[in-house]
């Protein structure tokens, strides 16, 4: 707020901008030298890097030790965040537009029902789920996961397409259907350009959410071949054998490298539901 | 109307369906199986009968029949097509085989009289071929597996084992390997004093990480960076977000780095000739500061942007005013902002207690409930049981018991927030009609 400074003229604000700085050290040390280290050696006992080197990042071109190459782990990850992201973004929008517009009978308990389980802290049913997973046979696979990751955050992303179905003007729909088009072709073609934005930010958020996830791809398939980086990378660090905290690093940058990308581009989108609250 | 219902319908059948399959199916399923003794030995899907050693001990023991036991352990024989085929495979002559069948449908209590059959056979065959002979014919109950009741009662009909109903339940009951109903896990629950210390860490856990950081640090970094110049605010802002953004492995991957006997406390610390050790893991009060904190610190970025947008949608006019009156800044945080922060924080209290209760991933990540379940939390407890454990065998009636807890809480405290968030005012009436 280029405002505040006028508001404030007479409040010094290097006191707190020191305090802040202060607390906030922890984290930027944390954050620099996870990068540093990646491509840096430093003699034993010694924080200060003396020589720049790429040997961290050899686990790209060669698989180590017993190790699966790092490739087939990305690909599954990429499959694995932007299926969901689909199915996220086809059921939020649909549903959420029938909870903002259309008059179905129990429109209120859904609505309800939604923002129940927005509220409801769904990792509880994980044991639950394990054995559905078991018993229908999908355990140890990609679609287990990729099913239930989506429907998860399928109350979220409901709860916000109705918010923004909200602001959408009335007229728009009632011109459509005034011109003789159907309930659906008006939702279609005039509704959901609208809300462009929203499914943009919603879009970014379920991908940036299973990105990251680590409970449910490690509990529900472990397996080698449905592993996706946060599980692969979880394992890396829990091998007390090959201790190397470089590597981790490494493998760390190789994995966070599209969230901070999107991150930086998509800030103001991602904002919007920040903002707004989740449970996260 | 109509084409509005059934379009709408048909918009809703996904998500329905995807909520009763990974929602109510779930919590449905954590109540039932809660009442079982589900286990990896028992197996998740129907148990098989099997008479082993173990059961036999149970039928004798506990179901009071140790002489039928003691005879079920006895093998048997009998001179069936299976056995014959077997002795054909065996390479045993014809002759000898056409003799046996002779005796089919036979039965032989020990095997002492099988053998004395087997040895006045017309071909003589010496004790070396008795004995082969006799092997093919060992029909003993233990360890065959049958997938049923009937199965396994038809084994005994044919072996001639007679049985009165009450031998034959007894039989069935002992010798059955899979789940059954118990209301066992409650009564463990209540009994193991470990719950009760898992319960005081929850309460502690949920309650210092919302107080401090969630809704305390959080607030104090949404005032402080909203009067700052927008720049500097922003940076800070931004800072703050990433551990929310940051996948939690490599987010606590970092918190390791600095925590680690070889990391940069040990190191920094080293420079004034500190040992160096891992304080994270060297004791339960380390464990608990760097738990709180992994925690807090995300936390503080749930909030925060919660608070910062809140805070923005305060009319500019009521600071310019309250500043034109000479009010310091404490005030105007006292008497402009706090009062119409109350929704916010209450949003943020409610969202992040069960989120807190419910999220295990930061503290199994780090400390992994350690040192020796110091800071076990509750729906840790859960995953330990149920879902992974040094010991190997899992749990699952016992651990959706004890997520069973969680659930209840969680569904109970939605339907309380249902009624706080007045959600009636968000139900418009579509102006649309058809």
């Amino acid at each position: 707020m280029a405002t505040q400074t006028q508001v404030s003229a007479n409040f010094k604000s290097w006191p707190v901008i020191l305090a802040l700085a202060i607390v906030s050290l922890p984290l930027i040390v944390m954050y620099l030298y996870f990068f540093i280290d990646t491509i840096t050696d430093s003699a034993p006992g010694s924080l200060i890097p003396n020589a720049i080197t790429f040997r961290h990042w050899d686990f790209l071109w060669q698989a180590r030790g017993n190790r699966p190459s790092i490739w087939p782990v990305a690909l599954n990850t990429l499959v694995f965040a932007t299926t969901v992201t689909i199915i996220v973004l086809l059921v939020s929008s649909t549903a959420g537009y029938v909870l903002s517009r259309l008059n179905v009978p129990g429109r209120g308990f859904f609505l309800a029902g939604v923002m129940v389980l927005h509220a409801f802290p769904s990792v509880t049913l994980i044991v639950a789920i394990f054995l559905v997973l078991q018993m229908v046979g999908l355990y140890n696979s990609l679609y287990g996961v990729i099913l239930v990751k989506a429907a998860l955050e399928m109350p979220l992303g409901i709860w916000l397409m109705k918010g923004f179905y909200d602001t959408v003007p009335w007229e728009i729909e009632m011109a459509g259907i005034a011109d003789g088009a159907s309930r659906f072709t008006v939702f279609r073609r005039l509704v959901l350009p609208q809300v462009r934005p929203a499914l943009m930010a919603l879009g970014l958020f379920a991908f940036l959410s299973s990105w990251s996830e680590y409970i449910l791809p490690q509990v529900l398939a472990p397996g080698a071949k449905a592993q996706v980086l946060s599980v692969y990378l979880a394992s890396l660090i829990a091998d007390d054998n090959n201790f190397d905290l470089s590597l981790f690093k490494a493998v760390g940058v190789f994995y966070i490298i599209p969230v901070l990308i999107l991150f930086l581009f998509f800030q103001k989108h991602l904002m919007n539901i920040y903002g707004g609250g989740s449970k996260g | 109307m109509n084409s509005s219902r059934s379009l709408g319908l048909m918009l809703l059948t996904p998500a329905i369906v995807l909520v009763v399959l990974f929602f109510l199916v779930p919590v449905a399923l954590t109540a039932v199986f809660s009442f079982t003794n589900m286990s990896t030995a028992t197996g998740i899907t129907g148990g098989a009968y099997q008479i082993g050693p173990s059961s036999l001990q149970r039928l004798g023991d506990k179901y009071g029949f140790p002489e039928l036991a003691e005879r079920l352990s006895q093998p048997s024989y009998v001179i069936d097509e299976r056995g014959l085929v077997a002795l054909d495979a065996a390479g045993v002559d014809a002759s000898t085989i056409t003799e046996m069948r002779t005796h089919l449908g036979e039965v032989f209590p020990t095997r002492r009289e099988a053998e004395r059959m087997i040895k006045g056979l017309s071909a003589r065959p010496s004790t070396r071929e008795v004995k082969q002979i006799s092997e093919q014919f060992n029909r003993s109950l233990l360890d065959t597996r049958y997938e049923s009741e009937g199965d396994l009662l038809a084994g005994l009909d044919a072996l001639g084992v007679e049985v009165t109903p009450a031998e034959r339940d007894a039989v069935a009951a002992s010798s059955y390997s899979g789940w059954t109903w118990t209301t066992d896990n409650f009564r463990r629950m209540v009994s193991t004093p470990d719950t009760l210390r898992t319960l005081i860490n929850t309460v502690f856990y949920v309650a210092i990480v919302l107080v401090l950081f969630n809704t305390g640090y959080a607030m104090f970094l949404a005032i402080t960076t909203y009067y700052m110049p927008e720049t500097t605010g922003g940076i800070f802002r931004s800072i703050w977000l990433l551990p929310r953004i940051t996948p939690p492995v490599i987010y606590v991957l970092m918190w390791k780095w600095l925590a680690w006997d070889t990391g940069f406390i040990s190191m920094f610390l080293g420079q004034f000739g500190v040992a160096p050790k891992n304080w994270m893991l060297d004791s339960s009060t380390n464990a608990w500061v760097f738990v709180i904190l992994i925690n807090g610190f995300v936390g503080a970025s749930m909030g925060m942007p919660v608070f910062s947008s809140a805070l923005r949608a305060i009319p500019k006019s009521q600071f310019y005013a309250s500043e034109v009156d000479g009010a310091s800044r404490w005030q105007q945080i006292r008497y402009i902002i706090l009062p119409q922060m109350r929704w916010p924080i209450l949003f943020v209290t409610c969202y992040q207690t069960l989120s807190l209760l419910a999220s295990f991933d930061l503290i199994l990540l780090s400390t992994e409930g350690g040192p020796g379940g110091a800071t076990e939390v509750w729906s840790l407890m859960t995953y330990h049981t149920a879902l992974n454990n040094y010991a190997g065998n899992l749990e699952y009636g016992y651990g959706t018991a004890l997520s069973l807890v969680l659930v209840v809480i969680g569904v109970t405290l939605s339907l309380i927030y249902l009624r706080v968030f007045n959600y009636n005012a968000l139900v418009a009436k579509p102006l649309i009609e058809q």
